[in-house]
């Protein structure tokens, strides 16, 4: 034997031991797969002298092939794709050459001397490193395959292993993404919580929106009582007009611009929106938020739309709560306004009701609203007499109410004056009708009791003809002389009046129609007249107050509690 | 009140902002504002220095999308200093900084203009 050749076959020996060791250290420490085909190729290319190389990366649910690196003339460069897909039988074994594979060879474009060596672990084909024919033609000593195959193997798992901690770290980077995602969903919807200002929920939206998705361009629109508006925008050249709005509100509630003509919308194309989104409360679509292009040229997929929707909804719902908010802050204010205009119209009728000597007078007034359109009044004249009036305005609530209001300063400011009552109904009705719409009218009665309480005389203006009871009637004499209907047209024929005597057991009931048109429960029949007669005739010898309670209780039990109008009675007895 | 504010500084033709505390939902605006006033001032060259930045969220990262793009094509840009590894990491994790300058020191991004 030859010692010196020994000892050179020995020193190339340690010096490719020291290679694989050396080359398996740095490949196992690395992450980075394009480092270590890098140093594959490099290094076999290096060893065996040959001046073309390559390494193919299968690509995995994919027939073909990625050129991950290339060296050799001729053959196909990097990062080209090679279509191909190989029998189970080649991609189990570690090396290929020879004439048998010539259709191999011929696949991949390269040479039939070359040599194929698979990339794979126990369980992964990987892909292919292909090396050319040596310079000199020789075939690859065994001993030379032998070390490739070796640092082939330390390659493979190099790569299996920086891909799995490459995948891990992006299933790690999207979970992080994720977390980061709710947690903006959380903190803004404490934030929100806080938020009373529409306008700053929409801001706030805003930039949770260009920070999350890194975008520019940014619209949000909302139909707030019927009308539909941009409340916040973003990098938008031209607001969208009321049509844009329209149709934006008529899209599917995801819609990728890109699926749709968008030809009838122009602001869309103008700003680049690539997605608009669709926000309903309660079922109905009342908001459209529409993004343009990510800066990281990433689309919008179902991830982004979910967390769009999500955002979007949470500002929806923090504005609706807003929006009830301020409905209720009015409810409570008109409230407030509306009692105190209940007191105020208390204000306005006699309380106590006063007293007339030689009379025993009681009245009451139930209002079914707040305020209502009843009034009555009793007051003292100067020459001794008094004045008896009461009147219904017709509708209910605030408007009634004014009306009332005015009717009695008009009564108080003409009583202290020598004007007949027939003169003074004239003119308060001209008053009224110049003053109210056509449709608003009162029915007003009122009389005046002479200084020695032995004289009445009344107007009746289209009021409930009031009853008066001589003593030991039962049937009443129903007070009906004067003219029409306060506020419907001018006077043009002067009220009349009547006059006549009081007799002591002598009863006198008016009343608004509250009392004779309360309903009963079925809404079938009305209390009427002759309900009314029967009671007071039952109740007759009490007195004026407990004719007045006996008449509101059978009123109540026959409406059965539920009242409609407002009930307004005066009951007089003449002593 | 958030504990948030931001100082104004001016180095040559370059103006920076020292921003400390939390950039959340409530305080986006008060650096909407800043940045504003610095448009409206023609002063495009904008650094925000954020070494006393303790916190930022979306909202927040979403004021610098509102006007980098604006700034950038006037001449001028936006760059982001001195962050701690928190606030990078939420700028990282949208996607931020492959696109727009974050740098290391407040001084290289005042030299880069």
């Amino acid at each position: 034997m030859d010692f010196s050749s020994l000892s050179t076959e020995e020193r190339h020996s340690r010096f490719e031991l020291r290679t694989l060791l050396e080359t398996s250290r740095l490949l196992i420490e690395s992450q980075d797969p394009d480092f270590v085909l890098n140093n594959l190729l490099l290094i076999t290319m290096g060893k065996l002298l040959v001046t073309k190389g390559m390494i193919l990366i299968h690509k995995p649910g994919d027939e073909a092939y990625l050129v991950s690196k290339s060296k050799g003339r001729d053959w196909l460069t990097e990062s080209e794709d090679l279509k191909a897909d190989f029998e189970p039988e080649i991609l189990e074994r570690s090396i290929i050459r020879g004439k048998e594979f010539k259709d191999v060879f011929e696949t991949i474009g390269i040479e039939p001397q070359s040599t194929i060596f698979n990339l794979k672990t126990s369980t992964h084909h990987l892909g292919f490193l292909c090396l050319g024919p040596k310079g000199t033609k020789a075939p690859l000593t065994d001993h030379e395959i032998e070390f490739i195959e070796s640092l082939t193997i330390i390659s493979s798992v190099a790569i299996a292993n920086s891909r799995m901690f490459q995948e891990l770290r992006h299933i790690n980077r999207r979970l992080d993404r994720k977390v980061h995602d709710l947690n903006t969903l959380l903190e803004l919807s404490k934030d929100f919580n806080m938020m009373v200002d529409r306008q700053e929920i929409a801001r706030v939206f805003k930039f949770a929106m260009l920070g999350q998705m890194l975008i520019r361009t940014f619209f949000f629109a909302l139909e707030i009582e019927g009308k539909r508006t941009i409340i916040s925008i973003s990098g938008i050249t031209e607001e969208p007009s009321d049509d844009d709005l329209d149709t934006l509100f008529e899209f599917d509630d995801v819609c990728h611009t890109s699926e749709i003509n968008t030809t009838d919308c122009s602001f869309l194309e103008q700003n680049k929106i690539e997605l608009v989104i669709g926000l309903r409360f309660q079922n109905e679509k009342i908001g459209v938020v529409g993004v343009g292009p990510r800066a990281t040229q990433e689309g919008y997929g179902d991830a982004e739309v979910n967390f769009l929707q999500s955002l979007g909804n949470l500002a929806l719902l923090t504005i609706q709560k807003t929006l009830l908010l301020e409905e209720q802050l009015v409810k409570q204010r008109l409230e407030e306004e509306l009692n105190l205009a209940k007191t105020i119209q208390e204000g306005l009728l006699p309380n106590p009701v006063p007293q007339i000597s030689g009379f025993d007078i009681s009245a009451i007034n139930v209002s079914s609203r707040q305020v209502g359109g009843d009034y009555f009044d009793i007051l003292g004249l100067d020459d001794g007499g008094h004045l008896m009036a009461i009147a219904d305005v017709t509708g209910k609530g605030i408007p009634a109410s004014l009306l009332m209001a005015n009717l009695q300063s008009m009564l108080h400011a003409l009583a202290p004056l020598e004007v007949t009552l027939e003169n003074a109904s004239g003119r308060i009705n001209d008053i009224i009708y110049e003053n109210t719409p056509p449709d608003k009218f009162i029915t007003f009665f009122w009389g005046k009791i002479s200084n020695d309480g032995k004289q009445f005389r009344y107007v009746n203006a289209g009021h409930n003809p009031p009853m008066l009871f001589r003593k030991g009637e039962n049937s009443p004499k129903l007070l009906e002389d004067g003219g029409i209907i306060l506020g419907a047209m001018p006077t043009m024929m002067p009220y009349s009046s009547a006059s006549l005597s009081f007799q002591p057991g002598d009863l006198l009931v008016c009343f608004t129609d509250g009392v004779t048109e309360a309903m009963n429960p079925e809404q079938t029949e009305e209390y009427e007249e002759p309900r009314l007669i029967e009671c007071i005739n039952k109740h007759r010898d009490k007195s004026s107050k407990e004719i007045v309670d006996a008449v509101i209780r059978d009123i109540n039990s026959f409406a059965e509690g539920i009242q409609y109008d407002d009930i307004t009675m005066i009951v007089l007895k003449v002593n | 009140m958030k504990n948030f504010s931001i100082a104004k500084r001016q180095i040559n033709d370059v103006s920076v902002l020292d921003v400390s505390g939390e950039l959340d939902a409530h305080t986006a605006s008060q650096l909407e504002n800043s940045l504003k006033s610095l448009i409206d001032d023609q002063r495009f060259r904008i650094v925000v220095n954020c070494s006393r930045l303790d916190y930022i969220a979306s909202a927040g990262l979403g004021v610098f999308m509102a006007y980098i793009e604006d700034v950038r094509g006037l001449g001028g840009d936006i760059k982001l200093t001195n962050m701690n590894d928190r606030v990078y990491n939420v700028f990282d994790l949208l996607g931020f900084p492959t696109l727009y300058d974050i740098l290391d020191d407040e001084k290289e991004a005042v030299e880069g203009f």
